[in-house]
């Protein structure tokens, strides 16, 4: 492993900015990760900071089920972001729909089907202990030899 | 007629200060905001189509998940709607187990109301007290119910599940310790010149515009209306419940209003747990067929549900009618026209807790 990629590997490890999208929840999962900046949680001992600007975020995370009004806007969101990035689905909504996946609906999951998602977060609404330990998840097995494994 | 705009300025979806996606298209000339739309859409998943024709025991689920944050008073107005229709009685104890996770749920969402203004307004110190403070809120709430958000505590003839002594006990005691810090927090607040500075005066919403855009909730209490669907409920009456209102109208009198509901919330609980009656926490009862319109006081103003079932208790007919719609209302057509600044738009817009999930369901 080249020098720089053992600074850019600690640096990162420290710096994470996060970026949240809700594509049509029902408001649970969003207070849960905004439960995450809470003192108790305190996302920021992590080194992530949630900034929702997508132009400086690594991770998106993606809540709720896709509904039309999405339809070209989630990607456009996706590109924006500058790689490496990756994308947490939060919540049982972005995975399968839960239960607003019947006849009649609007929505259209799985999120997977839209933008490349590295991790999902199942829950209805998850813990937030659960939102974090994802990200942390992602940050070691997706940011770590980026450069190196993606040459 | 012609309208002199210099600048086009659309704030979201993706925004820092916005919770959830919605869409204000500000038209301004110089600073000077002189007229704001609101884009919606974002949040459409069709709950009352997918609600038509199953039974209520799927339905009450799905009404609870139409809003995340204020998720208990969905539920306690479908279940009570239902129980109107089926002539179902409800024992004393559940009626006031309701109240108090109804409450614990207001106040959650009264400090996270309060937490993104604080946040919006760059007052983040005190943004995370509030949040911190929220989450005490939100452990009394697991411990009453066993879940944080969505618990699907209250059903058809009373609750799931009953409040032990010494969860009581527990309960009082976090009760108190909250109302300390939570007054520390509201001193903070009212007396703190930079607060003042962003929050007095801007946003104004007379009571002539709150009736016109027919606000509700603490939008419209901060304008000096007394306007609270608890008046009417049974077990509120008999606590001798009554609405806290400011006269000030502005975006400081909406966030106090949230502070003063807490302390009433505070309030109501602790009356509650003084003397809760003994007795068994589920009644019995059938769902059966009828027609109803019911409404409760959502943390964000009255939420109307109008039902029709059938005689197996299947919904045939469901219209939700949520406060965001009249107070997003309110807050783009009276409260942003005139703002200094564009700075006051997402301030003002944050100070009316709009909630996109309940509008657009």
């Amino acid at each position: 492993m080249s020098l720089l990629q053992r600074i850019k590997n600690k640096v990162r490890a420290r710096s994470i900015h996060v970026a949240y999208v809700d594509v049509g929840s029902c408001n649970g999962c969003d207070i849960e990760v905004l439960a995450c900046l809470a003192p108790r949680y305190d996302i920021e001992q992590y080194g992530i900071y949630v900034h929702n600007n997508p132009r400086e975020a690594d991770v998106l995370l993606v809540i709720g089920a896709y509904t039309p009004g999405w339809e070209e806007k989630l990607a456009m969101v996706w590109e924006k972001i500058p790689s490496p990035k990756a994308a947490i689905a939060i919540g049982n909504c972005p995975i399968s729909g839960c239960l607003f996946n019947r006849r009649e609906t609007f929505i259209d999951p799985p999120v997977r089907k839209h933008i490349p998602i590295a991790a999902e977060v199942p829950g209805c609404p998850p813990r937030p202990t659960e939102i974090l330990q994802a990200i942390l998840s992602v940050r070691d097995s997706v940011f770590f030899n980026w450069e190196a494994e993606h040459p | 007629m012609k309208r002199v705009v210099d600048v086009n300025i659309p704030l979201g979806p993706i925004h820092p200060c916005f919770k959830e996606p919605a869409r204000l298209k500000c038209e301004a000339k110089g600073e000077r905001i002189i007229g704001v739309e609101v884009e919606l859409g974002y949040m459409k998943k069709g709950i009352e189509r997918i609600m038509k024709g199953r039974p209520w025991q799927e339905v009450m689920f799905l009404a609870e998940r139409v809003c995340g944050i204020c998720s208990v008073i969905h539920n306690l107005v479908f279940i009570e709607a239902m129980e109107q229709i089926s002539g179902i009685a409800v024992p004393p104890r559940a009626a006031r187990l309701r109240v108090i996770a109804n409450e614990l749920d207001r106040m959650q969402s009264h400090l996270l109301a309060n937490f993104s203004y604080c946040y919006t307004i760059e007052h983040e110190t005190l943004g995370m007290y509030l949040l911190d403070l929220r989450e005490q809120v939100m452990d009394e709430l697991e411990r009453l119910t066993g879940a944080r958000v969505t618990c699907a505590y209250i059903i058809p003839g009373g609750v799931r599940c009953d409040l032990r002594k010494e969860e009581a006990a527990a309960l009082l005691a976090s009760l108190e310790r909250m109302e300390g810090d939570l007054r520390r927090y509201t001193g903070m607040f009212e007396n703190g010149p930079m607060i003042a500075l962003r929050s007095r005066g801007v946003g104004i919403l007379t009571p002539d515009a709150a009736e016109r855009a027919h606000a509700v909730g603490p939008t419209a209490r901060a304008s000096g209306i007394a306007v609270d669907c608890r008046m009417n409920h049974p077990t509120y009456r008999q606590l001798g419940f009554a609405p806290v209102t400011r006269p000030d109208r502005d975006n400081f009198a909406r966030v106090m209003v949230r502070f003063d509901e807490v302390f009433q919330s505070i309030g109501l609980i602790r009356k509650c747990l003084t003397d809760l009656p003994n007795g068994v926490v589920r009644g019995r009862g059938v769902c059966t067929a009828g027609e109803v319109r019911y409404s409760g006081e959502a943390p964000r103003g009255e939420l109307t549900y109008f039902i029709r079932s059938d005689e197996f208790g299947r919904i045939v007919e469901i219209q939700i009618q949520t406060p965001s719609i009249m107070n997003i209302e309110a807050c783009c057509h009276e409260m942003i026209i005139g703002s200094d600044s564009i700075a006051d738009v997402t301030a003002t817009f944050i100070s009316a807790d709009p909630c996109i999930a309940c509008t657009e369901r």
